[in-house]
């Protein structure tokens, strides 16, 4: 009886963290699908108000600029963490540079949020 | 496995005439119920509630699993020629590596390690010697969440930070290994157990990053290990780009001893410089060592060749303990200075020159070499 309850927690331990990581996968790709809510209302307001400057222009400006402060917190995150034990190296394909930035989180210990801005900034 | 009601039902219907035993059985069962339910809602708490609501609070993260890595064969290769009191040694080295991702959580990595320590015979011709082969990780990585990896099989060390990250040729500054290098870090610097290991945003100011691990004993000559259990901690601030840390080691085997040791990496903002050092206290031993390397970017004259010129300078200290167990045969001073050229990414040129001191005598330590980090998709790195 006891051993069965041992093994039933253990057994708990081990889905337990994969349950949580089905939710975090949902929570995550649900935050990328919807799009930002100050886009939408700006799209809404810029197509009621002018046909010259369809919704989609402000949406691209928007965007670039979001994608290219994404890249500068790359590139700065790159620098700091990957510079501490080796020079900085040459872009490789973005195939490459998955697996490299994901053996470098594993042994140089980069935090998840590190290691998501250097793999854009590699790979964008 | 049957469960606690079915077992119960079966038991009862074995033994209808035993009331009060019956009673009291169920009374156990019931407890035993309890407290695993709650074990179970603990569980849940711990691990299952605070991710989903971590993530929501960082929607400006990108998210970059549209990117299918691909397996790699990668490493560093050496040529390294040292005169340690006027003997030459000629040093090739070739350590590959391969990494295989699997899915979006798993990674296989292992090294292999050949290296050849090659000298002059009296009364024959050329270098003699014999190649050493070594398999210094082959490990399977689990990246369970955002805090947490769970590593199997045979993993290099984490004690102190040499060994893992600053070991391979083509990132070391300096060639020679630091004289406490082996302290810490078991035999052939690597551990077959199992390790959890991880580094996450504290706050705003500072992250942490973490190994806990344990090591079983292994004999066998390629993949020996002994039996310890440690681990290591230290602190990054990305503002100032500074990093300390500790690591923590207990031996399970022959005396039981403790191990214990600091390191610290600062690399200021403005100037291209790189400060690391590293304290170890063991047994076995003592020392410290403390490296300063300089790029030479700032320098106003020859800019174009400057600035893929770098200058290092370390300081070292062993202290040997009793001779039964000592590592060094006598306190010893080692001074280095070195010059490095990188003529492209992953090509150096290396040289440097060492001043050793001990009671048994000086010597000098010269290197000169040449090294290289090469990379090879396995598979078609352009296509998704």
């Amino acid at each position: 009886m006891r051993r069965n309850a041992i093994l039933f927690c253990v057994l708990v331990l081990i889905i337990n963290p994969a349950i949580a990581t089905i939710a975090q996968e949902q929570v995550r790709s649900a935050n990328t699908t919807e799009p930002p809510a100050s886009s939408l209302s700006h799209g809404t307001h810029d197509a009621s108000a002018t046909a010259a400057a369809p919704p989609s222009a402000s949406g691209e400006k928007e965007k670039a600029a979001m994608e290219s402060s994404l890249r500068i917190e790359g590139e700065k995150r790159f620098r700091t963490n990957c510079s501490r034990c080796h020079m900085a190296p040459h872009k490789f394909p973005p195939r490459v540079m998955a697996t490299a930035v994901r053996h470098m989180r594993v042994r140089a210990t980069l935090t998840d949020e590190d290691m998501r801005f250097i793999l854009y900034y590699l790979t964008r | 496995m049957r469960s606690n009601t079915t077992i119960s039902r079966l038991e009862l219907s074995n033994f209808p005439l035993c009331g009060s035993s019956i009673s009291r059985r169920s009374t156990i069962i019931s407890r035993r119920f309890a407290s695993t339910s709650i074990a179970c809602l603990l569980t849940l708490a711990l691990h299952g509630i605070p991710p989903p609501i971590l993530y929501s609070q960082e929607p400006q993260v990108p998210v970059v699993d549209d990117v299918k890595p691909i397996p790699l064969l990668t490493g560093g290769a050496g040529f390294i020629t040292t005169f340690d009191g006027g003997q030459p040694h000629l040093g090739p080295i070739v350590t590959p590596v391969v990494l295989v991702p699997l899915g979006q959580r798993w990674l296989f990595e292992a090294r292999g390690d050949f290296e050849a320590d090659l000298v002059q015979v009296p009364g024959e011709s050329g270098f003699h010697g014999t190649a050493v082969k070594g398999l210094d990780y082959a490990q399977l990585d689990f990246i369970a969440n955002q805090y947490m990896t769970v590593s199997v099989g045979r993993f290099l060390t984490p004690f102190n930070i040499y060994n893992e990250r600053l070991y391979p040729v083509w990132i070391r500054n300096l060639q020679t290994d630091p004289l406490i290098l082996p302290i810490g870090i078991g035999p052939s610097n690597a551990s077959d157990g199992a390790m959890v290991r991880g580094g996450f945003q504290a706050n705003s100011t500072f992250e942490v990053n973490y190994a806990v691990y344990f090591s079983s004993l292994v004999t066998t000559s390629a993949v020996d290990s002994n039996r310890f259990a440690g681990g290591r901690a230290g602190i990054f601030i990305p503002k100032t780009r500074l990093e300390f840390g500790g690591s923590f080691q207990h031996s399970l085997q022959d005396a039981r001893s403790n191990s214990f040791g600091f390191h610290a990496i600062w690399e200021p903002f403005a100037l291209p410089l790189e400060m690391r050092a590293e304290y170890a206290r063991s047994i076995q031993g003592s020392g410290y060592w403390a490296e300063a390397a300089y790029r030479l970017n700032q320098v106003p004259v020859f800019r174009q060749q400057m600035r893929h010129a770098q200058v290092v300078a370390r300081m070292q200290q062993a202290f040997a303990t009793i001779p039964a167990n000592s590592l060094f045969d006598q306190n010893m001073k080692l001074f280095e200075f070195g010059l490095n050229y990188y003529f492209i990414d992953g090509l150096k040129a290396t040289s440097s020159y060492g001043r050793q001191f001990s009671a048994s005598g000086n010597s000098n330590l010269w290197t000169v070499g040449l090294t290289y980090r090469f990379l090879f998709p396995l598979g078609n790195a352009w296509r998704n």
